[in-house]
């Protein structure tokens, strides 16, 4: 069981009547709401909380990519990772770095993140875990002004040029639809050859995880939503799918991300955590309208039709802006507690869903650095240990982590286009 | 004037365009010259201004692609407006169509302008009823797309709750149809806004000099869509244009203000001595 710390990061001085006046991403106003103490000391404590992370014993720091976004300041996730990777080569740390990562639905410019990837692995010395989220619909269309109904095909083709870019022998032409490039040939190539360890990050879209399953992408699902409500269907789903490809149900090549908060006991974690917990999810995901999750256009037809019949993917999503503390535990939103209370739940929800990689949400909202370091140094040392021998004598190898940090990386599969081309 | 006009016979024809990659959808009814209908983002309803319109018309109303029922997809087969240009023009000589009046609506009328502008001679005149296609940084077109489904009343008519509203968003009854219809016109908004998002100006402005039929443009007052200074806009930049604004109407003037609508566009048409003209209030008209 590999386990990361994730943190987002969100500006951690709004107003207590934030999420009845303003939407938290896009439109949000910066100045009447951000001081510059404010900024400098979210980002600031952020960062430290990464680096104890990374000396206190995580298998990997982990972030992802939102821009105009209020609950998560991170324009680039690979201009935040970058640091850790110095940092953590500097000290000898044997730490993945895990963008989850750069958004390849939103981005104009795909040779620029293979070569900042490319960059964070050499830096980090063949620590890189190259994650590659679609986009949400309010990052990829309002903030990059990509039209809904490209998002999906750009993604595509853009994880196609990095790949290529990452570990073609020769400078070549790229006549993509989405862009085009007389020579293509980065400098430099990542270390781990032909390609760092690759993930795609989903909500639940069964076709994002049938291309993980059919290349052998890991697949990290991000449960915002309430695990408790979601996570039997979105884990039973992939590994049915599994099972329709022919590919082996190896946890290892599941990646599942929950936001905890431990101390001492459970009557503390409450006292120290709730409000902090109420804050980030109701003036965070919850203060993101719905339209702006998924515009006109981003999501197939067929999709829709489903959605509109079963919202059950988005569990709790549509009461978070006004959700209280006893709703979030209740759905799985956050696992509170003692060490005890805390590992009991995460050892029993892994162990049902087949889960290989944890990623520990472990600062939220409002939460102030002093909480967030207990938080990280108590899952460190009376939670991971436990969980860590989860799948040690399952039989399956780690092939989506790197090798240096005991991984066995296999090569990623062509696209069914490029194989029957090819 | 008859607007009362009872629901005309449709047919459809299904033509396979653009070298065989794509199958246009087009509804046919009516009698008479040919006029080619290009609708609005949120896909073709036959309403009643078209079937005021059928009467002395052959109305053809092809279904923009991926906005049919059953070919979600056919969207993929065109990337470029240029191409969806060249894919209506292909259309018209399809359809054996000599000089049909065009007539669009919103993103329907920037692609009436658009096939106007790329081939001057198609259209015999041209329609625009509260065109999309220009941008003025001071009086920005609102973004219908991102808009959340339950303000869109508000953004499309004047009178939100009146009678014309209220029956153009009624969604059907069985809840299976009615989820359909939304998955269809979210839809319809995706593969409209494949050529609009994330501003709705593809460089229309550089072109409409190029128009030469003789254009009516249509603009209700009180469109909060597109603010109703754009009517100005398109008739300085097309020649031989006059504008007819009408009052207490927003961005459906066929809609919302069905009569005073059609006589605009009857006048526009048919000109004829007064007194065969339909009765039009003179404070609905402004002749720029």
């Amino acid at each position: 069981m590999k386990i990361t710390l994730f943190e987002q990061a969100p500006y951690r001085y709004l107003p207590p009547d934030f999420d009845l006046h303003y939407e938290s991403v896009c439109s949000t106003p910066y100045f009447p709401l951000v001081t510059g103490d404010g900024v400098y000391s979210s980002i600031r404590d952020f960062m430290d909380e990464l680096a104890l992370g990374a000396r206190a014993g995580f298998d990997g720091i982990a972030v992802t990519e939102h821009g105009q976004s209020s609950y998560d300041m991170m324009p680039n996730p690979d201009l935040v990772a970058s640091a850790p990777a110095h940092l953590t080569e500097t000290e000898g740390l044997e730490v993945a770095i895990f963008p989850m990562g750069r958004s390849l639905g939103k981005s104009r410019e795909p040779t620029r993140v293979a070569e900042e990837y490319a960059m964070i692995d050499v830096m980090s010395g063949g620590r890189l875990v190259a994650g590659f989220p679609v986009g949400l619909s309010y990052d990829a269309n309002v903030n990059a002004g990509v039209p809904p109904m490209q998002t999906r095909p750009r993604f595509d083709e853009n994880l196609e040029l990095v790949l290529r870019a990452w570990s073609e022998r020769e400078p070549f032409a790229w006549n993509g639809k989405y862009s085009q490039y007389p020579q293509v040939n980065i400098w430099p190539r990542p270390l781990q050859q032909p390609a760092p360890p690759v993930w795609l990050t989903g909500v639940g879209n069964p076709r994002t995880m049938q291309t993980c399953l059919e290349r052998g992408f890991g697949f990290n699902y991000l449960s915002w939503f309430g695990a408790k409500l979601t996570g039997k269907r979105i884990f039973d789903r992939f590994w049915d799918i599994a099972d329709q490809v022919g590919v082996e149900r190896n946890p290892h090549r599941m990646g599942f991300l929950q936001t905890v908060a431990v101390a001492e006991t459970d009557e503390r974690a409450e006292r120290e955590y709730a409000e902090h917990l109420e804050y980030g999810f109701r003036k965070g995901l919850g203060s993101i309208p719905p339209e702006k999750l998924g515009l006109p256009g981003s999501i197939d037809i067929r999709g829709v039709q489903a959605l509109l019949k079963d919202p059950g993917d988005f569990g709790l999503y549509y009461q978070m802006r006004t959700v209280t503390f006893r709703e979030l535990v209740d759905a799985g939103v956050v696992v509170v507690g003692s060490p005890a209370t805390v590992r009991e739940q995460l050892i029993e929800f892994c162990r049902d869903y087949r889960i290989g990689n944890l990623h520990a949400m472990l600062a939220f909202g409002s939460l102030p650095r002093d909480l967030t370091m207990k938080n990280i140094r108590l899952f460190a040392e009376e939670v991971a240990p436990h969980l860590r021998g989860l799948w040690t004598d399952s039989g399956f190898q780690h092939h989506w982590w790197p090798e240096r940090l005991g991984g066995v990386p296999r090569p990623v599969q062509p696209s069914q286009e490029e194989a029957t081309v090819r | 004037m008859t607007l009362d006009a009872t629901m005309p016979a449709i047919n459809e024809e299904a033509l396979d365009v653009w070298a065989g990659r794509l199958t246009m959808r087009v509804k046919v009814a009516g009698a008479g010259a040919p006029l080619l209908y290009l609708h609005p983002a949120a896909g073709l309803v036959w309403d009643p201004f078209l079937s005021h319109l059928a009467e002395r018309y052959t109305v053809y109303a092809p279904e923009f692609p991926g906005t049919s029922a059953g070919d979600p997809y056919a969207i993929h087969a065109v990337d470029e407006l240029a191409d969806v240009v060249l894919v209506y023009e292909e259309v018209t000589r399809r359809l054996g169509l000599t000089r049909p009046v065009v007539v669009g609506q919103s993103f329907g009328g920037m692609l009436a302008a658009e096939l106007a502008a790329h081939f001057p001679a198609l259209p015999e005149k041209l329609v625009l009823l509260d065109p999309i296609g220009l941008w003025r940084d001071d009086v920005p077109v609102s973004n219908w797309i991102a808009t959340p489904p339950e303000q869109l009343p508000a953004l499309l008519f004047h009178d939100p709750a009146g009678e014309p509203a209220q029956r153009t968003l009624q969604p059907p009854d069985d809840p299976e149809a009615a989820r359909a219809a939304t998955a269809g016109m979210v839809w319809a908004f995706g593969c409209t806004g494949k050529f609009t998002w994330p501003i709705p100006d593809r460089g229309l402005r550089n072109r409409l000099h190029r128009v030469a039929a003789s254009t009516l443009i249509v603009w209700g007052r009180e469109d909060r869509l597109i603010p109703v200074a754009y009517a100005d806009e398109f008739a300085r930049l097309i020649a031989d244009s006059k504008v007819v604004i009408i009052d207490d109407c927003g961005h459906i003037p066929q809609v919302e203000r069905l009569e005073e609508t059609s006589a605009a566009v009857d006048a526009f048409l048919q000109p004829g001595p007064p007194s065969s003209r339909p009765a039009v209030q003179p404070s609905n008209r402004r002749q720029p």
